[in-house]
């Protein structure tokens, strides 16, 4: 599963760092998303195919506020807060990330 | 029947294409770690003999099976004069036909196995699945029986071309030219004789189920893989347990209609894409060489089977292992001793003892 490439991540000192989540998403350590487990660390497992994979910290933010069934304003309001991202930007990768799920059969078209 | 039971296993050889029966010797010493065990062999060089850790007890070599029926049953038994093993573990493809084609001969000889029924082995052989799949409710792919190069290019071009050219117990090959098909037809010829089976090519994810049928339509432990490595013959190097509850539910299906007894293993394609559904490649009358793995997860099929061969009380409850665990194969290299290989090709059997290190020549001191 490739993910769009995700907004900026905030930097500390001058060195890439993994954002932590908006409340109440800092608190988890995994969630459940359509069939795979995501760990808070980016890694994900499916436990009916077997297969495993990895996600940005704005790709596992879009889909646990999508496990919490937030609709589109609310996921980018999340995204604005934790991230330092334009709106512009944010809502531009935010479409495109939601179509590739949805083309992958793993959200409806519209939320 | 002895005190205590002698185990006869086959299929020692774990090279390119790995066969079941070290893995089903490691998986009983786990559980039976006093018992005896002998292999009956094709070849003095089955990697399973020098093995440390599951090596068998005893080795001899048994009758190839293009020698016949008879001379199978003949090796047997004077194998049995000498060894006179109670229970029968067959590993490989070739050998369980007259097996389960004759189970009067195993009775009067008091061998014990835990195997189907003629009519349900037959109804999982290769040319029969998709009427299996039929009455299941299954996904297979289409696949054709040949038994001339006339009908095996028809049956390709029937199927869009891009085929399996599969033997009649074991092997397939990927076949995209006439040339190949061909090639990959008298090779199957060659070794398992006719039919030739030519399956329609289903891409996608390979995945396995291994388990264990109480003859009456029930599964009485299972494991569930999908393949993360594959050899260039497309042999699993690698497996991830996972649990499927629609997987479960066609295996589940397919072993209540073939009334299974015994070990089994089931193999699907699932093509990539949300929609893709499970497509039942060939259904393996045995263990599959991956059958240790789940014995470390508590999923003892080898000790379970020898046990419902003996009627026994099972000693260990079979647990469903759980989706993330995996295995992968690693190839390592054994040492050998020339005197077992010697022993081996000249009498036929090897009884395993320590051997005494072979001294250096003295001419090696002048070198």
């Amino acid at each position: 599963m490739k993910l769009a490439p995700p907004p900026a991540p905030i930097r500390h000192n001058g060195h890439a760092h993994a954002a932590k989540l908006a409340v109440p998403s800092a608190e988890f350590t995994h969630f459940d998303f359509h069939t795979v487990t995501w760990q808070a660390d980016g890694f994900g497992f499916d436990a009916t195919t077997g297969e495993f994979f990895t996600a940005s910290p704005t790709a596992l933010l879009v889909m646990q506020s999508l496990s919490e069934k937030l609709n589109r304003q609310q996921i980018l309001e999340r995204i604005t807060s934790t991230f330092e991202v334009a709106r512009t930007t944010a809502e531009r990768d935010l479409e495109s990330f939601l179509a590739e799920l949805a083309h992958l059969g793993l959200t409806k078209d519209s939320n | 029947m002895n005190s205590s039971p002698i185990i006869a296993v086959t299929g020692l050889h774990r090279g390119e294409n790995p066969q079941p029966g070290s893995a089903v010797i490691r998986s009983l010493r786990r559980v039976y770690p006093e018992l005896r065990i002998i292999g009956l062999v094709y070849d003095s060089l089955e990697s399973g003999l020098f093995s440390e850790e599951d090596a068998p007890d005893a080795a001899f070599t048994m009758s190839y099976p293009g020698a016949g029926v008879e001379a199978f049953w003949q090796r047997l038994d004077a194998i049995r004069e000498i060894e006179r093993f109670d229970v029968l573990i067959p590993c490989l493809d070739a050998e369980m036909g007259p097996l389960v084609d004759s189970p009067e001969k195993l009775r009067e000889r008091g061998i014990h196995v835990c195997l189907p029924t003629a009519a349900s082995f037959q109804c999982r052989d290769k040319s029969k699945l998709s009427e299996l799949c039929e009455r299941t409710h299954c996904r297979t792919p289409q696949t054709i029986a040949v038994n001339d190069v006339n009908s095996l290019h028809q049956a390709a071009a029937t199927l869009g071309g891009n085929v399996f050219v599969k033997g009649r117990y074991y092997e397939a090959k990927r076949a995209l030219t006439p040339a190949a098909r061909e090639a990959a037809y008298w090779h199957m010829i060659e070794q398992w004789g006719a039919p030739v089976l030519v399956q329609e090519n289903v891409e996608g994810e390979e995945y396995n189920v291994i388990g264990l049928g109480d003859g009456r339509g029930n599964i009485l432990g299972s494991c569930s893989m999908r393949k993360m490595l594959r050899t260039a013959s497309g042999k699993g190097f690698g497996g991830m347990v996972v649990r499927d509850p629609q997987l479960d539910a066609i295996a589940q299906s397919l072993i209540a209609e073939l009334r299974w007894n015994g070990p089994f293993e089931l193999e699907f394609v699932k093509p990539d894409g949300p929609r893709g559904e499970y497509c039942l490649i060939e259904i393996n009358p045995r263990f599959p060489a991956w059958c240790d793995f789940p014995s470390t997860l508590n999923c003892n099929l080898p000790a379970a089977a020898l046990e419902l061969a003996l009627g026994w009380q099972p000693r260990e409850p079979l647990r469903r292992p759980m989706p993330g665990k995996f295995f992968i194969r690693h190839a390592i290299d054994m040492t050998g001793d020339i005197r077992d290989l010697a022993a081996l090709t000249t009498t036929g059997q090897l009884i395993r003892q320590a051997h005494e290190p072979i001294t250096q020549p003295a001419f090696a001191h002048n070198a």
